[in-house]
């Protein structure tokens, strides 16, 4: 997800070849919610949240820790095992 | 003596745009682990629209923010 448009994402998508679909918060709505709004610069700042099946955050990254992925996976694979051992 | 002048002034700018860089920690959020996450309905590149609570109860979600499209990162 960013606040780019959906057709800039778009074109985003096709240049780095990501076949999911990406969200776009135009509005700065829900980067606002999530506390990562930039307001100088006007856009959100890197992060990822992960949320379980009950809509609860169980990890954050926030900023240049967001860049690598592991402490994510790793949430996700906590989230997983739990889901496998109900 | 100019050019190591002119030099030693380039050093000086990257590395105090460096320091700038460093000095400046990202804002940090007030959600914390453990709270419900703030439900939203975005539009996505696929032409649907995606609201988090319908994932409730079936599935989990990773929401990754990033800064800018066409940009690195």
């Amino acid at each position: 997800m960013s606040v780019d448009s959906i057709p800039a994402n778009r074109e985003f998508a096709k240049q780095i070849g990501v076949t999911f679909p990406i969200l776009s918060d135009f509005k700065r709505t829900v980067v606002k919610d999530y506390g990562v709004f930039n307001e100088e610069q006007g856009f959100g700042n890197r992060a990822t949240f992960v949320i379980d099946k009950e809509g609860i955050i169980q990890h954050i990254d926030e900023g240049n820790v967001a860049i690598d992925p592991t402490t994510v996976i790793d949430a996700c694979n906590v989230l997983q095992r739990k889901k496998a051992s109900q | 003596m100019y050019k190591r002048m002119s030099l030693v002034a380039v050093l000086l700018a990257v590395l105090s745009i460096v320091a700038l860089a460093q000095q400046t920690p990202p804002p940090k959020t007030h959600l914390k682990v453990g709270d419900p996450a703030p439900d939203f309905t975005l539009h996505a590149t696929d032409g649907k629209t995606y609201k988090l609570s319908d994932f409730k109860g079936k599935k989990n979600v990773v929401l990754a923010i990033y800064v800018l499209a066409f940009t690195g990162g």
